[in-house]
């Protein structure tokens, strides 16, 4: 405190979390207009307000990789389009992997907000978007690289009047995805909560001020910074090294490795990646957004209430770095589709460096590998494609079992209710949604259990995609504590049991029985002292 | 004689209308068995019971079961591979950044779960038929295995074809034909099987607790003498008589709350305002409802301490500001108010019981704006010292007054209100400047002003004896049944005579429970329609005007789209296809009406005494007044006004006057 301020410290407050509930009001309203599944039922999304130099100040929490890099994405569109030549209408597009994005599918979309002609701040929301083109319908397990994972929308600026609404973008986007209808819909839903954070944040210029706006947004950074600065304090300065392993990259048998050194020194935190397997062939390599994004999400977890407005003042005290050419920072055009599989194991790695210093507040590892399930099928009427993403079991922490049969830290999907699936997707029904008892590792605290879904197939012909991972390498306990069950899919085809790898895609048949069972996670200390 | 009984968490209040005159009393409520305060709230009004011809009763008893998981042991039978329905829930979480996550606690045992073989496709068609010498044996088993208060029953897609839970319920009854059997099918017929489950084993968990209360209370009541007529609130506005209540107890769960704002919609409608945002402020929590056109919103579905309850509910947001809510400086230095309550018990500093955290009554009572006369009209001693103690080391660490900083903690929780009021309004795509504030509850009308300065409102209403609202709105309710039905329909013209068939049999059916419990007077019906483009998953509601028979495609497409354009900020273009995917009627008997108030004008303006504030930041001469000393020339703030019950506060810039009906109206003239 104690600089200069024409607010109050009432306003400040009041405006604070004002920009906060902004942002989630545009987060629920994309959710219920939007049109996919899986932006509508498992709320694969997230948005965000940003000051008008486009640092992210308020967000809702949705799901952490894509908040994590929401400036980072956003840098890029800055750099080609100075500040002064935006206009009111105009707005941003990024997806690119290899220029602040993370994976084809999530398109960000940035919106100008002006108040009395003023830029005063930017709304943004990504979106998973079902299909956007590409070698197969949703996901594209045999990509070699990312131009086989659909299309690419560099940083580039558009305009309302005449890009969309049967503009040359939209009809571009139409012609080019396999469900045109839904993509275009989940993006107007997009534009719409864009909107709806422009108006919001208007409304609080108009009794704010422009000005008081923009201070209170510089105060929001300072106070993010602050509180995330006292949290470091705590710590003892040193260098702290953690590893995670991902079973293999998809094609041999040999797991790749994250290695992780966290340095705390001067109320900072720098995380490299020094050390960490070079980029492979397949889709596991992680754009560095994605990298950075999982990093922090980590250090934010681990060292933070939970109630730290997650902005940019939190990058501040927080650098990463991974070397260009690893599986965490690779050279185009390495295909990045399952980006969150290394993602998840950034996550472990960092997390495991500070269970050195901070071991009641971490957590063992858990399931922490996002499993997507592609079923797709082409009839008559086109394309039906049914994506959702599944989690496991938590890890366990010092005072607590893990979380059971849940999403994975750093996604955050619901399931699609089996009611609505079948309603949407008369190709499938699901005969089993079950927790695997027993799959928790144990320990003074038990890991979270995984869980299983089997999916009947009713037609023949149906495309089925994925990548999973610690189908192998199972979640590991800490201080004691024993390893999760390892994940495991295959086909039962009339009695004929197919196992099937992590990654991999196959044409099933009408009647096989698709059984998918994800894993559980580690216990945290010794199961005697259970 | 008429009689109003709302039990609240602290006190049971009571309204009694009879001869044009109305008297209220207030007591302690008793959580443990809740039906003593309802007497001794009988008690304290002096009352034979005799000539009581109707009694109304709001109660958070099935609410408490839930909170506190007291409610019965339910059995749930669901469909084969569903049986961990309740430990999976949806699989999100509602904080990401908490490691040590937990999901909200289920209120049924999963060795409680018993899963059967059958299955129904989305069309509600029969994939694997029950084997019913097969369903007769596991069933029997199951029963037995555990002794059950209640039977849920939840099958995959049972909203589609009500057919196998049927089958269930029957072989149920062979075996034990007096146990209550709730089907997902009858309390809540819609798609996504989580929250359809959820609902009915809530339903059945709260059945035995609301049903042996009410029959408790009905014999103390017959054992004193009553014979009149006996109703009770449900949590959509509307009252059924409490021995259908008994029956269907999951429509009790937010009585307490919707009592409230019928009240304030009751009393706002006498004075000639249709359009109100009702603010309910209590000890622990404000609850904010929006009354459009006379007539509330109903919100399809809502949480109760994490869990999903798909029934229609009043449209209610709550914010933890209270005048229990805490104040505290979190690690950023931001000043913060709530959620953190002290709650009834040990409350405020300033009760000395034992409270040491600084909450929002201390902070009035430092500030001035609550007086020690204030509190339930002195009958509670207040201790200034305590409460100006309990911020001191706060006001160390923000560098501020005392004083200051009590001013600065009311403004914060007004801001967590205004954001509350901004949610049922402008969140919905409506302007709160077409709306009048209508302040309520014991600190209610003390926020009022400065929110509705906030929110651009220029006029508040606040009613007499606002500390005891809800009971008094228990006896404006109507009676009030809804009944809803999922099928999906395209909306074209060719559409329309199924859309009219649909509604009718609904109306149909509801005419025939009203008739059953032996409601038939006043009818009247309202038809809602949950609509979405097609694409879609979520519903809007979609409320028909004039009568089914005149209903036509077009009046229907474009209420879909004003009202999808209000929410969202934009509509599709018309070609678009929109669907139905509900269909709900509401059937209303209405009820006795409210004897208008005898319009006291005692007082006048005499002298006022005058006191010294720091309000808003500056420091400020108020006058102090009696409610009866409110005319219908008014006077200008900066005023405080007790009467008994509340404390009104009138900040300068405010005029406020007597009107009509009784009720104070507050006009900003900047």
């Amino acid at each position: 405190m104690g600089e200069q301020m024409a607010l109050s410290k009432v306003d400040h407050a009041i405006i604070n979390r004002a920009l906060i509930a902004a942002t989630y009001e545009m987060g629920t309203k994309l959710i219920r207009s939007a049109h996919s599944p899986i932006v509508r039922e498992a709320q694969d999304c997230s948005a965000a307000i940003m000051n008008n130099r486009g640092e992210v100040v308020a967000q809702a929490e949705l799901t952490a990789i894509q908040l994590g890099s929401i400036a980072q994405t956003f840098a890029p569109c800055l750099k080609l389009y100075p500040l002064d030549e935006i206009k009111a209408g105009d707005f941003f597009l990024n997806n690119d992997p290899y220029n602040g994005g993370q994976h084809i599918p999530d398109i960000f979309l940035f919106t100008p907000i002006f108040f009395a002609s003023k830029l005063i701040g930017f709304s943004a929301t990504v979106v998973h978007h079902i299909d956007l083109g590409g070698g197969a319908p949703g996901l594209n397990p045999e990509a070699s690289d990312v131009h086989q994972e659909g299309l690419i929308f560099p940083p580039t600026r558009y305009h309302l009047d005449h890009d969309w609404n049967g503009g040359p973008l939209e009809r571009f986007i139409a012609a080019n995805v396999r469900m045109p209808e839904a993509t275009i819909g989940d993006l107007n839903a997009q534009f719409a909560a864009n909107a709806i954070g422009a108006k919001r944040l208007c409304t609080l210029a108009e009794k704010f001020g422009s000005d008081g706006i923009s201070e209170a947004m510089d105060e929001m950074l300072d106070y993010s910074e602050r509180r995330i600065r006292a949290a470091i304090k705590k710590l003892p300065s040193g260098i702290y090294h953690g590893e995670a392993a991902l079973d293999d990259d998809g094609i041999g048998d040999e797991p790749v490795f994250i290695r992780t050194q966290v340095t705390v020194a001067d109320e900072k935190i720098q995380v490299n990646f020094d050390g960490t397997d070079r980029q492979v062939a397949t889709n596991i390599n992680c754009p560095f957004s994605s990298t950075l994004a999982a990093a922090v999400a980590c250090l934010k977890s681990v060292l933070t209430d939970p109630d730290i407005p997650f902005n940019d003042g939190v990058a501040r005290v927080i650098s990463i770095d991974a070397p260009y050419g690893s599986i965490l920072n690779p050279k185009p055009p390495a295909p990045v589709r399952a980006r969150l599989l290394s993602s998840h194991r950034v996550f472990n790695s960092v997390m495991k460096a500070l269970a050195q210093i901070v071991p009641d507040a971490v957590i063992a590892e858990g399931f922490d590998t996002t499993t997507p399930v592609c079923l797709s099928y082409l009839d008559d009427n086109g394309y039906n494609i049914y994506l959702e993403i599944l989690g496991g079991g938590y890890g366990a922490g010092a005072r607590n079992d893990g979380c059971d049969g849940v999403d994975c830290p750093l996604s955050n999907c619901a399931n699609i209710p089996i009611e609505a699936l079948e309603m949407d997707y008369p190709f499938l029904r699901l005969e089993t949604y079950s927790l695997r008892q027993g799959s928790g590792g144990a320990g003074a605290q038990r890991g979270g259990l995984g869980f299983e879904r089997s999916y009947r197939i009713l037609s023949d012909g149906v495309q089925f995609a994925t990548y999973s991972d610690r189908f192998k390498v199972p979640a590991a306990g800490l201080l004691g504590g024993e390893a999760g069950i390892c994940a495991e899919t295959f086909i039962d085809r009339q009695g004929e049991i197919i196992p099937l790898a992590s990654k991999t895609g196959r044409t099933l048949d009408a009647g096989d029985l698709l059984v998918v069972r994800t894993g559980g996670g580690g216990g945290y200390g010794p199961a005697k002292n259970k | 004689m008429r009689v109003g009984v709302e039990v609240g968490g602290t006190f049971t209040d009571l309204v009694v209308v009879g001869d044009g005159a109305i008297k209220v009393a207030k007591v302690p409520s008793t959580p443990l068995q809740p039906d003593i305060g309802v007497m001794d709230a009988l008690a304290a009004a002096d009352l034979n019971l005799l000539d009581i011809e109707e009694m109304v009763h709001g109660s958070t008893v099935a609410t408490n079961a839930v909170l506190e998981r007291k409610g019965g042991r339910v059995g749930v039978i669901v469909t084969t591979g569903t049986g961990d329905i309740f430990a999976l829930q949806r699989h999100d979480r509602t904080a990401i950044y908490d490691l040590h996550y937990r999901k909200p606690a289920p209120v049924i045992a999963r060795s409680d779960i018993c899963e059967i073989n059958e299955r129904l496709a989305a069309d509600g068609s029969i994939i694997q038929a029950l084997d019913e010498a097969r369903l007769d044996r596991v069933i029997g088993a199951f029963l037995t295995s555990a002794p059950f208060d209640a039977i849920a029953v939840c099958l995959l897609h049972g909203y589609a074809n009500p057919v196998h839970e049927r089958c269930v319920s029957e072989a149920i009854r062979r075996y034990q034909p007096d146990i209550p059997v709730t089907l997902s099918s009858d309390v809540s017929p819609e798609f996504r099987e989580y929250e359809r489950a959820s609902t009915t084993a809530l339903a059945a968990y709260v059945q035995p607790v609301i049903a042996g209360y009410l029959s408790r209370l009905t014999d103390k009541l017959q054992a004193a003498g009553f014979k009149g007529r006996f109703s009770m609130m449900q949590s959509n506005g509307g009252r059924m008589p409490a021995s259908s209540m008994a029956q269907n107890a999951i429509a009790a769960l937010f009585s307490g709350p919707a009592a409230g704002v019928i009240g304030a919609m009751g009393v706002a409608a006498r004075s000639g305002f249709k359009n109100i945002i009702t603010l309910d402020m209590g000890g622990t929590s404000t609850d904010v409802s929006l009354i459009s056109n006379g007539r509330p919103d109903l919100a399809p579905q809502t949480m109760i301490d994490g869990l999903p309850v798909r029934t229609p509910v009043i449209d209610i947001a709550t914010v933890g500001a209270g005048g229990g809510s805490i104040a505290w400086a979190d690690d950023g230095d931001l000043l913060r108010v709530g959620p953190q309550s002290a709650g009834a018990f040990p409350g405020p500093a300033c009760y000395g019981r034992g409270g040491t955290k600084p909450t929002i009554t201390d902070a009035h009572l430092i500030r001035g704006t609550m007086r020690s006369l204030s509190f339930v009209g002195g009958s509670i001693a207040v201790d200034h010292d305590a409460a100006a103690a309990a911020f001191a080391e706060l006001s160390v660490h923000m560098e501020m007054s005392v004083e200051k900083l009590a001013d600065s903690a009311i403004r914060v929780a007004e801001g967590n209100i205004v954001r509350a009021v901004q949610q049922v309004s402008t969140e919905r795509g409506l302007d709160p400047r077409d709306f009048i504030l209508v302040p309520f509850g014991g600190a209610g009308p003390l926020h009022a002003a400065r929110v509705a300065e906030d929110l651009g409102i220029r006029t508040i209403l606040i009613p007499l004896n606002a500390g005891v609202l809800s009971a008094a709105g228990l006896l404006m309710s109507d009676y009030v049944h809804y009944r809803s039905k999922t099928e999906r329909l395209q909306l074209h013209e060719s559409a329309i005579g199924n859309v009219k068939a649909i509604l009718l049999a609904l109306r149909q059916e509801a005419e025939a429970y009203m008739e059953e419990i032996g409601i038939t007077d006043n009818l009247r019906f309202e038809y809602v329609l949950e609509m979405r483009y097609v694409g879609q998953a979520f519903e809007l509601s979609v409320a028909l005007g004039g009568e089914l028979e005149t209903l036509t495609y077009s009046a229907i497409f474009e209420a879909f789209r004003a009202a999808h354009h209000r929410v969202f900020e934009f509509s599709k273009p018309p070609q678009d296809p929109a669907e139905i995917v509900s269909y709900r009627v509401g059937i209303k008997s209405h009820a006795a009406k409210f004897p208008e108030l005898a319009n006291s004008d005692a007082g006048a303006n005499d002298e006022l005494d005058s006191i010294n504030l720091i309000e808003g930041g500056t420091s400020l001469a108020c006058k102090l007044a009696k409610r009866d000393q409110i005319n219908a020339t008014g006077i200008t703030g900066a005023l405080l006004i007790e009467d008994g019950t509340s404390t009104v506060y009138i900040p300068p810039g405010w005029h406020v006057l007597k009107d009509q009906a009784g009720n104070l109206i507050a006009k900003y003239h900047g």
